[in-house]
């Protein structure tokens, strides 16, 4: 319990304060921190293979996918502060409005089980019940990311060009 | 501790001599009347100790062999002032290290300017913990050690892209854009290609992946994982990423020298320009442990008979092996471009990694034997073939042709 009274209020100004940074690269590097708390709290529960995950997934990718992108979309502006006035405001509210109501009525509904003995894990199950209970939604997301990383790579070849050969001194 | 005095030989008793320091230390405390609790955190704090004490020592050792081999490379003498052919140059190079000025740019920011230079660190000495270096030494003995492993080295990344924005300056931005598009790319075959021995072995835990490797073939040939058609693939794509990964020549193109200064490392003096080259040794020690005992069976003996030496014995002799083909691809290999950089790693690196997935699978279930063999081989020996003729005919550089220079 002590633990997680010490992360949570952590975890919350590591995320408000990446909402609230006016430079994106500070943006980007609270929310990496905000994710890395967020696996150090799964790894305190004794949820160690999320939090290890966790961390691998969203600081090692998703963090390092922002941050990489932030620096090749707007190199010359790095100095350009995004305006404090919540100038998108309503599109705002459309989007986070329904995903938190989605939030807190799926928290509402989960029974929480009496505290006592951790139920036991081990990442064997995990496979096993990945790839036999359910397997169809392994494979739909394996062909949804195969077709985006296709996608992606269409859309970053220049149509015109064929691939260079580096033998032009 | 009983353990230590009743077994009968000196060289088993050698075995626990990496872990005498924390027995001492709990020895002690349960003398002191301590509480258990205190006991066990002690005796970490002592394990960790030993592991961090043995790989600085490893570090100071390297930088002056790294430094003498090149030398005789490039037909140098390298350096031999101080000291008896030049064995006390780390402590120099410590003394110079830290008394020099510590600068911060005027644009720097200067946290995240002080931060990346210890989260550099961090994650290569959490990466030691969890290797297997002996059979009764294993300082942090996971269940989920491959997975540890890689989800610290995620850190690295992030830490380098602090340490070249934070320096407010062109070349360290320069270099870590260099950084990360490399590591991230680089990544992939790195973990893919450890994913077979996840699969055959059927654990995550390191110590038991190394006790799996035990036993000989035909009397003589190790039974590593990299003695397997699989193994041999996937820990050949291994070495190559694990270079790039720990920013070596011939991949070391996010600090060359001779382009963009030191990379990110450009705006660091003093110790935390130390603490940059502390993190890239400790992490090739880490990157070649992990390699170590994936593939080449950790501290397995290389013959068999040769089991009464202490286990950490071989370990650290394969550790001195594969650290020195390092050094010496560093002497003789240039420098690659980015654009080859990356196409090795996508069209070369990353479908052989993926090859060696279904081939693994196929050894799993065709008996690890003759059968195994049979299959295997030509599933990855004809793509191999295919992707290096491709590879040669189309993308390979040709012959430079000099314009004005010849005549």
């Amino acid at each position: 319990m002590i633990p997680l009274l010490i992360l949570s209020p952590l975890i919350l100004l590591a995320a408000l304060g990446a909402v609230w940074k006016a430079r994106p690269v500070h943006a980007a590097l609270l929310l990496a921190l905000a994710l890395a708390l967020n696996a150090v709290l799964y790894l305190v529960i004794g949820a160690d293979f999320i939090g290890l995950v966790q961390f691998m997934v969203y600081v090692g990718a998703v963090a390092v996918l922002i941050v990489f992108s932030l620096l090749i979309t707007r190199p010359g502006d790095e100095a350009e502060e995004i305006s404090r006035r919540p100038r998108s405001l309503l599109p705002g509210l459309v989007c986070t409005v329904p995903v938190l109501a989605v939030l807190i009525c799926s928290i509402s509904r989960v029974t929480t089980p009496s505290a006592g003995e951790a139920p036991a894990f081990s990442v064997e199950q995990l496979g096993k019940a990945l790839f036999t209970t359910h397997a169809p939604a392994v494979v739909t997301v394996g062909v949804l990311l195969t077709a985006v990383m296709i996608g992606a790579a269409l859309f970053a070849r220049d149509p015109g060009k064929k691939p260079q050969t580096p033998s032009d001194p | 501790m009983s353990l230590l005095a009743t077994t009968p030989f000196l060289p088993m008793k050698l075995e626990f001599l990496p872990r005498l320091p924390q027995m001492l230390v709990e020895v002690i405390f349960h003398r002191l009347g301590a509480p258990e609790w205190l006991v066990s955190i002690a005796g970490f704090i002592v394990a960790a100790s030993t592991v961090v004490g043995v790989f600085m020592g490893g570090f100071a050792l390297l930088s002056l062999v790294e430094r003498k081999t090149l030398a005789r490379i490039q037909n140098r003498i390298g350096p031999n002032r101080a000291g008896w052919f030049g064995i006390l140059q780390p402590v120099a190079d410590g003394i110079k290290m830290l008394t020099k000025e510590d600068i911060v740019p005027a644009k720097a920011e200067w946290l995240l300017h002080l931060a990346a230079p210890i989260l550099i660190v961090i994650p290569s000495i959490l990466a030691l913990g969890v290797i297997p270096y002996g059979r009764e030494w294993t300082p942090v003995p996971l269940e989920l050690g491959l997975l540890f492993f890689f989800s610290v080295g995620a850190l690295t990344e992030l830490s380098v892209f602090m340490a070249g924005w934070a320096s407010g300056s062109k070349f360290p931005m320069l270099g870590a854009m260099r950084a990360i598009s490399q590591m991230v790319s680089y990544e992939l075959p790195l973990i893919i290609s450890a994913l077979g021995v996840v699969m055959v072995s059927g654990t995550l835990s390191l110590p038991v992946i190394v006790d799996k490797q035990a036993g000989f073939h035909l009397g003589f040939i190790p039974a590593w994982n990299l003695f397997t058609p699989w193994g041999l693939v996937a820990g050949l794509v291994f070495y190559i990423a694990a270079i790039a990964e720990a920013n070596r020549c011939p991949f070391d193109l996010p600090e060359g020298e001779s382009e963009i200064v030191a990379g990110h490392m450009t705006e660091y003096s003093g110790f935390k320009y130390a603490l940059f080259f502390m993190g890239e040794y400790l992490g090739l020690f880490a990157i070649s442990g992990l390699g170590i005992t994936l593939f080449l069976g950790g501290w397995q003996a290389p013959l068999p008979g040769l089991g009464f030496v202490p286990s950490w014995i071989w370990f650290f002799a394969k550790l001195a092996v594969v650290i020195m083909s390092f050094l010496w691809i560093r002497g003789t290999f240039p420098r690659v471009r980015i654009d080859q950089l990356m196409r090795f790693a996508w069209l070369c690196l990353i479908p052989m990694a993926l090859l060696t997935l279904p081939a693994a699978a196929i050894w799993h279930f065709a008996g690890r034997g003759l059968l195994g063999w049979v299959t295997t081989v030509p599933l990855l020996l004809i793509p191999w073939v295919i992707i290096t003729v491709i590879y040669n005919r189309r993308l390979s550089p040709s012959t430079r042709i000099y314009r004005f220079a010849d005549s």
